[in-house]
């Protein structure tokens, strides 16, 4: 797979820099040096790759700073898995070109088998940002790379979030099994850091998230009561399953959220869903107060903070319930809901420029028509909630 | 005629090569910080490299150049900038700090761990966000040199400004279980049980302290791992912050069943019985850690106040010379050690040991320097 990646890219990367950094050395080295490069592209199409990568070595010595021969030395390292050098020539390449997405990739690609994760997800992100020209294999990888990282990193919504996109766009879900369940179980692992008894756990997790978020409702449900029956213990299984009931049946959600806060005292999570529900039940006490520890729990968490505010306005308390919802706002994760929120309660309270300012963020947040958030498993999808 | 016309050339030569390096080196020297402070980071890194080429001894130009690689992630040649920096005088103290990090991304981890203690000796020097990220992979490499206590002490100091991050609680895992690798060389499967304790380790360390949710992730810990080794001892440690004497001593027990040699919960279990009075277990278990790690001054100081309270004031005063050897900066194997040669009746070494205790006892108000903390303190033994 890797091999193919590579090449497929290879082929398809386009320079024109090397020939003006050849410009600046003298006539004979620099004959000497297209000589190499010539003979290591030569020798790379004729997928004699250590060959090649023995004249690339060497066109870079004799011009460090050679766009072209630091590329596909880089990517000729990447494919023979020898992932430190790949990373260090890609870094160096990377220097010169910041622009080039597909080298964020293979040098995130690389940080990743060197397990140098944080500068992996920060890379591999920047590819993401630039763009990697359409070669769908590397967007593939990154991709689930990040999905991967971001879970390992406790940024199960942003997980969720990619693989919705991800799924959006027709990819194959076998790859994605894993990397789904742990992010719906908000468990911080890579795939190959799932010890083997916990992989059936995830595996049913995995269908069962995949599953919502294809909107395959019976099979959705089928997975996840599965999941519930096998593992009634494990932290995490309740939430995911209330998450999924709150779309469906509300109140047999209640139950499920409420299990997994015996199971994990300190959810977050659970907690704020649970007073979502208990909002709507008009339960505006027991609500806030369970919005109140979510906030100690997890301070910045905005749905924490939304709940409490909406709690707060049920009962009346304008000004409180402002100040959270404003609280909520400045997460940029905020959502339609927030905003509504937000309109509702200036209006309320006769702020009519604040309610005016709620209405055009809400039309533009529209306009920009913003993915509806995770459903599976994660925070409140706050873009699904317009009145 | 000819010969005088050669030395006059090669003194007008060299009387223009002295006027114009400075004024080549100033230039360039300016040209280096305008594309610094512009954010043209290659060019300015080709200024710095010339104008220290120009004059080695520009330590500005080393320190500039060596920070810009390393923000770039070049490693090697940042960390070869800092060694030319640390030939002169100026800046050393971080630079140390800059080229063990350098060192360590270049996987020198013998050579980084020297040089972060040097930076210690140095006065900790830099920002205070420089500081974390130093302190940071310090506490990693003396993870990886089995100094756990250590590098957790170090964890907790920047606990308060990184917050619960992944990459803290990771460290505080791979320290709290006692198992001697860095982050990215750990056993893949044994990520959940690092991943349970950090945050176990990191709740019960921050201010204020979160006993509720570090005894949740360290419950679960348990019951995911039981027969692991160093889950129950981490366990036993977590209920000893929080005073629960039975649960830590209950928890060090179930480790003792699994890893017998285990020395810091032998030297817990017998600090336990030592509380109770119950001293013939006190004695039994302090004999057997040190039986498992002759070098834990703590055992060795333990036994001594056992055989202390039975009587035994030679075989006390020996195993207090021990602790005493071992770790010249304690002040309780002082305190302990003025008592027993008071009784033996050697009133200047009780002396002595009192003035110690009474320096010590000054030192450890304001604070230990880093060389005591970090430097030549007892070697704690991995299992």
């Amino acid at each position: 797979m890797r091999n193919v990646l590579v090449i497929a890219t290879l082929s398809a990367f386009a320079f024109c820099a090397p020939i003006a950094a050849a410009q600046s050395a003298p006539a004979e080295s620099r004959q000497s040096f297209d000589q190499l490069l010539q003979a290591a592209g030569k020798a790379r199409d004729e997928s004699r790759d250590d060959e090649a990568i023995r004249l690339y070595r060497r066109a870079v010595a004799q011009q460090p700073e050679s766009e072209q021969g630091l590329w596909f030395l880089g990517t000729l390292l990447y494919a023979k898995e020898q992932y430190p050098e790949a990373r260090d020539v890609l870094r160096q390449f990377m220097t010169l070109r910041p622009d080039a997405g597909p080298g964020w990739a293979f040098l995130g690609l690389s940080e990743f088998q060197t397990r140098d994760y944080s500068r992996a997800l920060d890379h591999l992100q920047h590819a993401m940002a630039a763009g990697m020209g359409g070669r769908k294999d590397l967007i593939h990888s990154v991709s689930v790379d990040v999905v991967c990282l971001l879970t390992r990193f406790e940024r199960y919504d942003d997980s969720l979030d990619i693989l919705t996109k991800m799924l959006a766009t027709g990819v194959q879900q076998p790859g994605l099994i894993e990397p789904a369940g742990l992010a719906g179980l908000r468990l911080p692992l890579l795939p190959a850091e799932i010890p083997p008894d916990r992989r059936d756990l995830v595996d049913l997790a995995g269908r069962a998230v995949l599953a919502v978020q294809m909107q395959q409702y019976d099979e959705a449900e089928s997975e996840l009561h599965r999941l519930v029956t096998a593992y009634p213990n494990e932290p995490g299984v309740h939430f995911l399953y209330g998450a999924y009931l709150m779309q469906s049946h509300p109140n047999e959600a209640v139950p499920e959220l409420e299990r997994e806060l015996d199971i994990s005292p300190s959810h977050v999570l659970a907690r704020v869903r649970l007073a979502q529900q208990l909002i709507v039940r008009q339960d505006f006490d027991r609500a806030l107060a369970l919005a109140q520890q979510a906030i100690q729990l997890e301070p910045k968490r905005a749905s924490a903070h939304m709940m409490a505010g909406e709690a707060l306005l049920a009962k009346g308390q304008s000004d409180d319930g402002i100040k959270e919802l404003e609280i909520a706002r400045t997460d940029d994760r905020a959502g339609i809901k927030t905003h509504w929120d937000l309109l509702r309660a200036y209006a309320a309270a006769g702020r009519k420029e604040d309610a005016n300012r709620e209405k055009q963020e809400i039309d533009k947040l529209y306009r920009s028509n913003q993915p509806s958030g995770s459903s599976a498993g994660g925070d409140i999808p706050q873009n699904q909630a317009a009145p | 005629m000819r010969l005088l016309f050669c030395v006059f050339t090669i003194s007008v030569s060299l009387a223009a090569s002295a006027a114009t390096v400075p004024d080549r080196f100033e230039t360039l020297a300016k040209q280096a910080d305008t594309a610094r402070s512009q954010e043209h980071l290659p060019e300015a890194i080709r200024l710095y490299r010339e104008g220290t080429k120009l004059r080695p001894s520009w330590s500005e130009g080393w320190w500039s150049l060596g920070t810009l690689l390393y923000d770039q992630d070049r490693f090697s040649e940042a960390g070869a900038a800092f060694e030319h920096l640390l030939a002169g005088n100026r800046q050393r103290g971080p630079a140390f700090a800059f080229l063990g990090l350098c060192e360590y991304e270049t996987g020198n981890y013998d050579s980084a761990l020297a040089r972060f203690r040097s930076w210690a000796s140095a006065g900790w020097g830099g920002t205070l966000e420089f500081r974390d990220v130093a302190n940071f992979h310090f506490a990693l490499l003396l993870i990886r040199d089995g100094r756990f206590v250590d590098s957790l002490y170090l964890l907790a100091s920047v606990a308060p400004r990184l917050g619960d991050t992944p990459e803290l609680f990771e460290a505080m895992g791979l320290a709290s279980l006692r198992m001697k690798y860095l982050p990215e060389n750990y056993p893949p499967e044994k990520r959940e049980q690092v991943w349970l304790a950090g945050k176990a380790a990191l709740y019960g360390a921050q201010s204020p302290k979160d006993f509720g949710r570090a005894d949740e992730y360290a419950a679960r810990l348990e019951a995911r791992y039981p027969e692991q080794p160093e889950v129950h001892s981490f366990r036993g440690t977590l209920y000893g912050f929080e005073g629960k004497k039975v649960d830590a001593e209950r928890e060090y027990r179930s480790e003792l069943k699994i890893s017998p040699n285990h020395a810091p919960v032998l030297v817990a279990l017998a600090t336990i019985d030592l509380d109770k009075a119950d001293m013939d277990e006190a004695g039994v278990l302090a004999r057997r850690a040190i039986d498992a790690d002759s070098s834990n001054a703590e055992a060795h100081h333990l036994l001594g106040r056992v055989l202390l309270m039975k009587g035994d004031l030679q075989g006390s005063v020996s195993e207090l010379e021990t602790a005493k050897r071992l770790a010249p900066g304690s002040p309780a194997v002082r305190s302990h050690l003025a008592m027993v040669y008071s009784r033996l009746g050697r009133t200047q070494e009780a002396k002595a040991e009192s003035a110690a205790l009474l320096v010590l006892k000054d030192k450890e108000q304001v604070m230990a320097s880093a060389q005591e903390k970090l430097g030549e303190k007892t070697r704690e033994k991995a299992h």
